[in-house]
């Protein structure tokens, strides 16, 4: 019982990180149909850059978050303008954006590897000791993570819902003719959706860095994760892939606790078999 | 047959020719080892973009399709004795039916980015698998020792056998781009709701193709350990994923001889690639960047406007005769 609670805990905890990464990847998708296989890159981009600044500048957190996120969002837009675009307005771009991006995210994967070298680094805890009550104990540090996660979902959403770019995002995620006949800047829209994707992004691998380890390589399994999590929850829809995350990140502590780590990810690619089979518009998602 | 003759044809005979003669050139073994692997991944390549370029099927998958039928003739071979002429063909079959019920029929009715993600994790879960199942596969370590196609093969043996073998693959691949499959995918291309309204059936052809084509990449995983002798996780990693899809896009996707070329360039040229060190993966990757966004068509192109000049130059001579 004691076991299966702080399983609980520790899966409410890792899942709603992972609903922070898989927030970018459904963004994206949602607004432009790209889907970004260099996802994973880019959170550790994110996650480096901050690392950067903590330890070898003595920048505060919250500072070097901000100035990672401006260099985020700045990375985001430049990528879009000079790569994304051109390949939309070919007729297979559905699959070069995919194959683009791959290759993309291979290229700074390796990049990051030849400047910070294949060490594993970590970012510093935001807050230490733990909280306990009765028999389960949570440390500060997880406790805060949560609370960050809500807060960034519940801004993203007010973003969306009454903000000007926001309500345009949500325009064209859902005709793109028709968000051209109110007047709204299409390629304007994408590239501050890229944008944002890549801030959130960036900011959910700072989060992960701290939780867990940082190398240029831990993108691949984030990524993988994150591809498993916005399916499940249906593609382009941002609350389908909160609640997949939860659903997900609960599934994989019980599965550890009960079967041991080698089973999370067998269990989880079954449970994504049966979604596609049964819903392909994922557990939230509105079109197939 | 002599009126279809032309400079093309000429040119086929004279490249299939060297092929065939090489060993006897003096060739090196080393060089016969490259092109043993020249065949293999050019059939590999081909069949991804009969797959790819062809049938509209987004796999990022087909080197695990590789792999399986690779383990699948190792183990078959090493641990039960069946001769390598059985193992290939078992291989093919193995994958194509494993990986078309796996992931062919639940993805291809839906629209193209889940076929990429769903062939994508697969592919992804491989490596983590083969480690579970030491036993059998070998773990990390991979399958050794593994029996050539007859006892007592040499690297000049393992050659002719694998060039057949490609011949044999590229003419299946020729064929069916050509069959009435083909003609249904040009017509979707072309004009989906005009395809549907001849009765194309779009699930059914590409479940034909998608079959067919994890057939014949199974039965390549299966020559593959029974030239070369092993295979271990590393066949799986992201290096040949990279270099087999640098293949398709640098020869030219859709194209029936871009692969090909594609495998050519690549696999002689990975050793110039090797000069780089550390820096490989990073030059792959800006490689494959750099033809998706400026050069989408791939060195195909480039011979097709080759192509272009030198039949205008021959239409040139009999009107001045």
């Amino acid at each position: 019982m004691e076991n299966f609670v702080n399983a609980l805990v520790s899966g409410l905890i890792s899942g709603s990180l992972y609903a922070a990464m898989a927030l970018g990847l459904t963004i994206i998708y949602g607004v432009s149909r790209v889907f970004n296989f260099g996802h994973g890159v880019i959170a550790v981009i994110g996650a480096y850059f901050t690392w950067y600044l903590l330890s070898n500048f003595g920048v505060p957190f919250l500072l070097a978050t901000l100035l990672s996120m401006a260099f985020m969002a700045l990375f985001g837009w430049l990528l879009y303008r000079f790569t994304i675009n051109p390949l939309l307005k070919k007729p297979n771009w559905e699959f070069s954006t995919v194959l683009f991006m791959l290759g993309a995210g291979i290229l700074l994967e390796n990049v990051v590897l030849q400047i910070f070298g294949p060490r594993v680094k970590s970012i510093p805890l935001l807050a230490e000791g733990a909280l306990k009550v009765a028999f389960i104990q949570i440390n500060w540090h997880e406790i805060l993570l949560i609370v960050i996660v809500l807060v960034a979902i519940l801004a993203l959403s007010l973003f969306f819902k009454y903000t000007r770019t926001g309500q345009a995002m949500r325009a064209v995620a859902q005709s793109v003719p028709g968000a051209q006949v109110v007047g709204i800047n299409i390629e304007q829209i994408f590239g501050m959706t890229f944008a944002l994707a890549f801030v959130v992004t960036g900011f959910s691998g700072i989060l992960l860095g701290t939780k867990y380890y940082l190398n240029p390589h831990i993108g691949w399994e984030w990524m993988v994760k994150g591809f498993v999590i916005v399916t499940f929850g249906g593609l382009g829809s941002t609350s389908g892939a909160v609640v997949a995350a939860l659903i997900l990140g609960l599934v994989e502590a019980v599965a550890t606790l009960y079967l041991g780590a080698i089973w999370v990810w067998p269990i989880w690619f079954v449970l994504f078999l049966i979604v596609l089979l049964l819903r392909p518009q994922g557990i939230l998602g509105g079109r197939a | 047959m002599l009126k279809n003759f032309n400079w093309k044809s000429a040119l086929y005979i004279l490249v299939i020719a060297f092929i065939l003669l090489y060993p006897w050139l003096g060739a090196s073994s080393y060089n016969k080892h490259l092109f043993i692997l020249f065949f293999i991944w050019s059939i590999v390549a081909a069949n991804w973009n009969l797959m790819m370029g062809y049938a509209g099927i987004n796999s990022l998958g087909n080197i695990g399709f590789m792999a399986i039928g690779g383990y699948t003739a190792g183990i078959l071979a090493k641990s039960f004795g069946i001769p390598p002429l059985l193992t290939v063909p078992i291989a093919g079959l193995v994958t194509s039916l494993v990986v078309t019920l796996a992931l062919g029929l639940p993805a291809l009715r839906l629209s193209g980015i889940y076929i990429a993600l769903l062939t994508l994790i697969f592919a992804d879960t491989l490596p983590s698998l083969l480690t579970q199942t030491r036993e059998i596969t070998g773990g990390a370590m991979g399958l050794h020792e593994i029996p050539p196609f007859y006892p007592g093969m040499d690297k000049t043996g393992a050659y002719y056998i694998c060039f057949v073998f490609f011949l044999i693959v590229l003419g299946i691949i020729y064929r069916v781009i050509h069959s009435p499959t083909g003609m249904a995918f040009v017509a979707l291309r072309d004009s989906e709701n005009f395809a549907y309204c001849l009765g194309v059936n779009k699930f059914r052809e590409r479940l034909k193709v998608f079959a067919l084509s994890s057939l014949l990449t199974g039965a390549a995983g299966g020559m593959y350990v029974h030239a070369l002798g092993d295979i271990s996780p590393t066949t799986l990693g992201i290096e040949p994923f990279l270099l087999t899809i640098a293949m398709i896009e640098l020869g030219g996707v859709g194209t029936f001889f871009g692969p090909i070329l594609g495998a050519a360039v690549i696999v002689f040229g990975n050793e110039f690639l090797r000069l780089a060190g550390t820096l490989r993966l990073t030059l792959l990757g800006a490689l494959i960047c750099t033809i998706i966004l400026f050069y989408p068509g791939g060195v195909i192109q480039l011979f097709h406007s080759l192509e272009h000049q030198i039949e205008r130059l021959l239409k040139r001579k009999p009107s001045t005769s």
